[in-house]
């Protein structure tokens, strides 16, 4: 049930949309595609599933070549960002497509049907149509409709892409308790770093058409490999050559022979956070992220002359 | 608001006199005329040997035609929408012709092919097979000039419902088969439909190609069309009158009989 990519290309005319690509996905892992549009990583998920033929390469599930395979031999489940539904079915029709298919007998399609309806908290809704569905239901009938067919892995392509912030939110905690619940081998992809540090146990970045880095949310946070996915996973700002996180950046309000002179420009209250923008003595700017608290112990102002340092930076190659 | 209003009722009143004076006055002349006599000479005029013929011949004519072209066009906008494949540009263009060519044209390009001179008629009638003057001409003539209905109305239909349904099935274990029976013809079944009506009445209607391919033998390649021609000329106004009401009818219950079969539309 592992997932294996090796050497993946593929271009579409003159646009390299997948380089020479190689990724492991363990069995039963919960991993994120995260890149930016164009980077290539729905591309490596529908190459996956059979849905785009590789110009070079191959693709392993569960320890077979399933490079040549016809997308519907390969016991994938796949979930698409404007969720694909049959139109002219019913939901319970949309779920049990591919039992029909399968042909098994009715009594238990029916049964199936229904577990899958609970799962997915759509037990009212059986008999509406997909139009009569908000989006965020939508998208857990089409997730039923994967599961149905117990397959291998699921694949999920932005699957909260269309959806409003807040059910995207409820969401992608309810995919992460479901793969808590079902254990299926899961890869989905986002351009959303949150969503992806909250879902994943895995991730991989990519960006024009290769992976930048695999790892969890924390070692790509704390030990980016590159600028690219430093700035990527999270905030950045810039001191000379070196990167670092905003909350990296230390105020201080006398000199220090590691710190520079800077004053405060503008200061950003966001709630919990405070952001406090800088400009230093060579003009350059810097911006430090700051709890409220913090902030209030030092009683900045803007316009006040500080001293910035750097506490943990990073200089990239 | 009344401005508003008056345009309104004014756009109305101007669509609807259009539709008399073009449409509706003369078939409502027509329909007076058959009846000018009674339902009687009506009747004689449509219960003759050569009229009964020539009706069946236009619905065996189109009983062919129709279901040829349906799966044709189905086929031929499958394949102008999803597949890519060399020459999809002219296959593209060459659907339309039959809408650009006169009818005439097409019977003569018959003509050309299956004439005693033309290049498969030799090979043909030595073989014992009568192409022109008979029916494999008229169904020919008629296939190609409502060749496009169908695939006019479903190209755009498969267009904006797009392939993701297709591939959603396809990962859920459905062959291309029975992706297409379960998924792609229930979301184009109106477009096939309304392709089916339009091609139905062109069938049902047409007359040059058809005329030039016949030879018009009364009572055996003649078709109503032609029927009703062949009556006016003969100055049996009476009997082309009834016929032309007879098409008119048909015509007319297609057209009820397809809204009536049509449930209310699901929702989007």
């Amino acid at each position: 049930m592992s997932i294996v990519a090796k050497g993946v290309s593929k271009r579409f005319g003159d646009f390299a949309a997948l380089d020479n690509v190689s990724l492991e996905v363990p069995t039963g892992s919960l991993t994120a595609l995260l890149g930016p549009s164009g980077s290539g990583k729905s591309t490596l998920l529908r190459v996956i599933a059979g849905l785009e033929t590789p110009d070079a390469g191959e693709i392993v599930i569960s320890g077979e070549d399933a490079t040549g395979l016809a997308p519907q031999k390969r016991g994938v489940g796949f979930v698409f960002q404007h969720y694909a539904a049959f139109k002219h079915m019913t939901v319970r029709d949309n779920i049990a497509f591919g039992l029909v298919i399968r042909k098994r007998p009715k009594a238990e399609i029916r049964q199936r049907v229904d577990q899958l309806l609970e799962l997915v908290q759509l037990q009212q809704f059986g008999h509406r149509y997909p139009a009569q569905l908000s989006g965020g239901q939508r998208q857990r009938m089409a997730l039923a409709r994967a599961l149905a067919v117990e397959p291998e892995v699921l694949l999920l392509d932005e699957p909260f892409g269309a959806l409003d912030a807040r059910v995207r939110a409820e969401l992608r905690e309810w995919l992460r308790r479901l793969h808590e619940e079902v254990h299926v081998t899961t890869v989905f992809v986002t351009h959303d770093q949150e969503e992806a540090m909250e879902v994943a146990d895995q991730i991989a970045v990519m960006n024009d058409g290769v992976i930048e880095q695999v790892g969890g949310p924390r070692e790509l946070y704390e030990e980016p490999a590159s600028e690219f996915v430093m700035s990527f996973v999270g905030p950045t700002t810039r001191v000379g050559e070196s990167w670092l996180r905003p909350h990296d950046l230390e105020i201080l309000l006398a000199p220090s022979e590691d710190a520079a002179e800077a004053m405060i420009e503008r200061i950003v209250h966001l709630g919990f956070e405070v952001r406090v923008e800088l400009v230093r003595a060579d003009g350059e700017k810097v911006w430090a992220q700051l709890t409220r608290d913090g902030c209030e112990e030092l009683e900045l102002a803007e316009g006040q002359i500080v001293y910035v340092r750097a506490a943990a930076e990073r200089v990239f190659a | 608001m009344t401005g508003s209003r008056s345009r309104r009722y004014g756009l109305r009143l101007v669509a609807i006199l259009y539709l008399a004076a073009i449409l509706l006055g003369p078939l409502a002349l027509v329909f007076f005329r058959t009846f000018e006599h009674g339902f009687g000479a009506a009747w004689d005029a449509l219960s003759t040997a050569e009229t009964v013929n020539a009706f069946k011949l236009t619905l065996i004519i189109t009983a062919i035609a129709v279901p040829l072209n349906t799966i044709f066009g189905i086929a031929c906008a499958i394949a102008i929408v999803r597949r890519r494949f060399p020459g999809k540009g002219i296959v593209n263009a060459f659907v339309d012709l039959p809408l650009a060519l006169s009818p005439v044209v097409v019977g003569l390009a018959l003509f050309l092919l299956y004439g005693r001179d033309g290049w498969f008629g030799g090979w043909l009638l030595d073989h014992g097979v009568q192409v022109l003057f008979s029916l494999p001409a008229m169904v020919i003539a008629t296939i190609f000039v409502s060749l496009p209905f169908v695939a006019r109305e479903v190209v755009p239909t498969l267009r904006e419902i797009g392939d993701e349904q297709e591939q959603a099935a396809r990962t859920l274990g459905a062959n291309g088969w029975q992706t297409f029976w379960r998924i792609t013809l229930p979301a184009i079944r109106w477009a096939v439909i309304y392709g089916v009506i339009l091609t139905t009445a062109r069938c049902l209607g047409e007359y040059g190609a058809v005329a030039v391919v016949s030879g018009r033998l009364q009572g055996e390649t003649e078709t109503a069309t032609l029927r009703v021609e062949e009556r006016y000329e003969s100055f049996d106004l009476a009997g082309a009158y009834a016929i032309s009401i007879v098409l008119a009818l048909i015509a007319v219950l297609v057209l009820v009989g397809m809204t009536a079969i049509r449930p209310k539309e699901e929702a989007a």
